[in-house]
This record gives structure tokens, C-alpha cells and sequence, in this order.
């Protein structure tokens, strides 16, 4: 006897609908890449698993004026092929390009990284970096939550039973605004973030600072900008000093958090240079004396 | 529960139950064993396909999901009379392949690059092979396979394979 039963929703409305039905635990399956493994090793928890992975709202890019409307049905291969998100949002297409393998990418979606709430997932941190809000569907209607509030903690998120995530919306960069990610792992391919780095900066004609965020990834248990660091660089001349200065508050803001645990020591010196490379990389214009 | 898809170009339907994976009916219910089962978390390749020419891990996928779309596995991959293709006589001879456990799934990978990338460089083949663990070769010798399989395939040799989707 089959240890769970599955059914394909034909539409968003079919999906909440069959999320909703009493009497049995249903839980949506979109890439199955965290889902599979996990059926693998233990008993499911679910009677039954909701197919969401062709239902065509979901795997939409694409631009409203100033806001980008990513659908939590997108696989890392596709956001790493949509033209708009290379455009907009080149920290994500880092990010989306570093998960596991091509054939994990070409069934992984941002939905399913998210909710998951790995606290190494790769799309988070430049998700929370662009202050992106997620869309989440239930048969009351929609809410919405910033990212940076929809993970609380590592595997946990704000989603419950019979909700749904559709999307996500991020307002376009600001023009001249340079991101970037970056993620520390074992090796090159199929690795596990041990820490990563999501940056945005524009630096003016003055060489003065007057846009940044940074969001470690990996660091803390909730995924979130790094304020004070921010703060430190905002309106700042840009020189090697505040580069310096920014990492060590980055060590700083993420020991506020955590404490020091047992991976304190590596990761007080890596978050430091991940953040100065990161800032480095999109402050950086060329004409400024670092 | 009945499962209707397209299997190396063949429309076919099949009872199975809807809580294995797609690596299990293609082996147990199908008796297509040419595609491995090795780690069965995603992390090595051997059970590589083609799921709507795009290449996955069919590890990762519940056999009911494939319903209605095109599944290539390694049998679906052959020269024009039933023997070898040109990508697997290239594996034969640039001695790509030792213990050939993870070959199928290789060619699963390097027949989807060429299909989206047909002239990649030796750097693309590389991260196109990321998924794909051998650990007899080291890879060098496959990577020369699919080089020369794409310089094969761009310089109008046959091209034998009998699909479009690589």
C-alpha cells in the first residue's frame, strides 16, 4: 500500500481548494527536491502530496513599472536564463547558479528553497537583500510578508497548513546600483553554503556611498540585513578603511546574534572578508582611491 | 494509479503507486535498468534522464509526475541501426569509460548540453558534468568524449541520434 497519495492541481484555485480538503494532511510538491530525500529517509507526515509544479501562475517573471513579480514556482535553471532577473536582480542569478548541480537546478524551485528554510539556502539571502515580499494564497485571500519575516528560524517559516506561496515581488534596483553574491563552500559544485554574501551598493559621482545592503547568508538564524553595517558605509567617502571598518561590523552584528558557537572562530574571520570582498566588488567604480 | 507519458519517444501508459520515484518505475515497473540508482538523494547522477529535454535527476521525481510529458532515458539514446550514437562511440574511443556505472547518466548530461549548448567549451562541459560523480576517470576522457562528440556533431557528421532533444 502506497505510503501517501498524490494529486495534481489544475489550477491555483484547485491547488488551495485541495491543500484545504478536511479530513487529510495535504502538503504542495512543487520541485521535490528536498521533498523526495525527505520521503526517503522517514515516514511522511502528510496523507498527501498537492503537484503544483504545473500550474502556470507560479513560474511567471516578469515586470509591473518599478516591481518584479517572481513566481515560487521558478526553477534556479529558469531564473538563471530570465533575461529581466540577469537585469535586475544579477545577486539572485549568482545565487541560483550556485545550487547543487544542473539537474538539481533544473527541478529546484525559489518557492520550495524558501519555505524550506534551510538556513544555508542559496536564494535567501539575496531575496531578503531585495527587500522582496512574498505572496501567499489561502482560501481567505492573500498576504503578504516580507521575506526577511517569512523565515523565522532554520526550517521554519510562516506558512501554514493549507497556505499556499505564489510569488514573490521585489522593487527594481535603483539605476547604478551593483549586486552581487557570493558563497563559501567545500567545493564548486553540489555544495552546501557554509556562509554566503549578498550585496547591493552604488557609490556617487564623489566616491561617496549613498547605497548599500548586505545580507549574510548562513550567519544567523534569521536571514536579514546587516543594518549597522549599512549604516556605517551610508554617505561615507569610500576608502579601504571603511571597507575594513564595514567587515568588522559585519563579525560584530552576527555575534550580537549567535553568540559564540562552536563555528565562532571560522566564521568571525570569514564573514569579515566575505563582506569586505562583497562590498568591495559592488562599491568599487573605478575611479576612487580602493 | 495509471500514468500516461512519453517514454524515448514512445507514448505509453502504466499502473504504478503514486509514492515511488520516477527511478523506480523506469527500473522496477519498466525493466529499463540502464538508468542506475545510486545515491537516491540527488547527489550523484547515475540515474540522470531527460524530463522534457531538460536533464534531472530521476531520484528526485514521483513517477506520477511525469504524466503527460517526454521522459529520455539512456536506452532512448542510439545510432540510427540500434548500436551506439555518436556520443557513446566517442566514450568507447577516448576510454571514457572504466567501471561504467556512471555513464549512463553522463551521457544523459552531455547529450542535454549539446541539445541547449552544441558548441560549449571544455569549462561548460565541466560544469554540465557537476552532477555527475565518477569516480573512476576523473573525468578527463569524458570530457574529451563530448568535446569531440561536439565538433563531430558541428562539423555535419552523422548525428545518429534518433531524438531531437538530445
Amino acid at each position: 500500500m502506497a505510503r501517501f497519495d498524490y494529486v495534481r492541481a489544475n489550477s491555483l484555485h484547485d491547488a488551495i481548494q485541495l491543500l484545504n480538503d478536511p479530513g487529510m494532511v495535504s502538503k504542495p510538491l512543487a520541485g521535490g527536491t528536498d521533498i523526495l530525500v525527505y520521503i526517503r529517509q522517514e515516514e511522511p507526515w502528510f496523507d498527501r502530496l498537492v503537484d503544483i509544479s504545473r500550474l502556470p501562475e507560479p513560474i511567471i517573471v516578469e515586470r509591473d513599472g518599478t516591481q518584479i513579480y517572481l513566481g515560487a514556482g521558478v526553477t534556479f535553471a529558469e531564473a538563471t536564463r530570465s533575461e529581466l532577473l540577469n537585469q535586475t536582480a544579477p545577486l539572485l542569478v549568482d545565487a541560483c547558479r550556485s545550487v547543487g548541480s544542473p539537474q538539481i537546478r533544473n527541478l529546484g524551485t525559489l518557492g520550495g528553497n524558501v519555505i524550506n528554510a534551510a538556513p544555508c539556502a542559496d536564494s535567501l539571502p539575496p531575496l531578503v537583500c531585495l527587500d522582496a515580499v512574498a505572496h501567499i494564497r489561502s482560501p481567505e485571500g492573500e498576504r503578504q510578508v516580507p521575506v526577511s519575516q517569512l523565515v523565522t528560524g532554520p526550517n521554519r517559516s510562516e506558512v501554514k497548513a493549507g497556505e499556499l506561496l505564489t510569488h514573490f515581488s521585489f522593487a527594481t534596483p535603483p539605476a547604478g546600483v551593483r549586486s552581487t553574491f557570493i558563497k563559501l563552500g567545500r567545493r564548486n559544485a553540489q555544495s552546501i553554503a557554509r556562509l554566503s554574501m549578498a550585496a547591493m551598493g552604488r557609490t556617487n559621482a564623489q566616491n561617496v556611498v549613498d547605497f548599500a545592503r548586505l545580507t549574510p547568508g548562513a550567519a544567523t538564524p534569521r536571514t536579514e540585513r546587516f543594518r549597522e553595517v549599512e549604516a556605517r558605509l551610508l554617505d561615507q567617502q569610500l576608502t579601504e578603511e571603511l571597507l575594513v571598518a564595514a567587515g568588522e561590523q559585519a563579525t560584530a552584528t552576527m555575534l550580537e546574534v549567535t553568540g559564540r558557537r562552536w563555528s565562532t572562530e571560522y566564521k568571525e574571520l570569514a564573514i569579515r572578508a566575505l563582506a569586505e570582498r562583497a562590498l568591495r566588488r559592488v562599491l568599487h567604480n573605478g575611479h576612487g582611491a580602493c | 494509479m495509471e500514468i500516461e507519458f512519453t517514454l524515448n519517444d514512445q507514448q505509453i501508459a502504466t499502473d504504478a503507486p503514486p509514492d515511488i520515484t520516477l527511478l523506480a518505475l523506469l527500473r522496477d515497473h519498466l525493466s529499463l535498468t540502464g538508468t542506475k540508482e545510486g545515491c537516491e538523494i540527488g547527489e550523484c547522477g547515475a540515474c540522470s534522464v531527460i524530463l522534457d529535454g531538460r536533464v534531472i535527476n530521476s531520484c528526485m521525481v514521483l513517477a506520477p509526475q511525469v504524466a503527460g510529458r517526454s521522459v529520455i532515458t539512456i536506452e532512448g539514446v542510439r545510432g540510427a541501426g540500434g548500436g551506439p550514437n555518436d556520443m557513446q562511440e566517442n566514450f568507447i574511443d577516448y576510454g571514457a569509460v572504466q567501471c561504467g556505472f556512471c555513464i549512463p547518466g553522463v551521457i544523459m548530461a552531455g547529450e542535454a548540453l549539446l541539445t541547449h549548448n552544441p558548441r560549449p567549451t571544455r569549462e561548460e562541459i565541466r560544469w554540465a558534468l557537476a552532477g555527475n560523480l565518477c569516480r573512476c576517470t576523473g573525468y578527463q576522457q569524458i570530457v574529451d568524449a563530448i568535446e569531440a562528440t561536439a565538433q563531430g556533431r558541428a562539423n555535419g557528421a552523422d548525428n545518429p541520434g534518433d531524438h531531437g532533444e538530445g
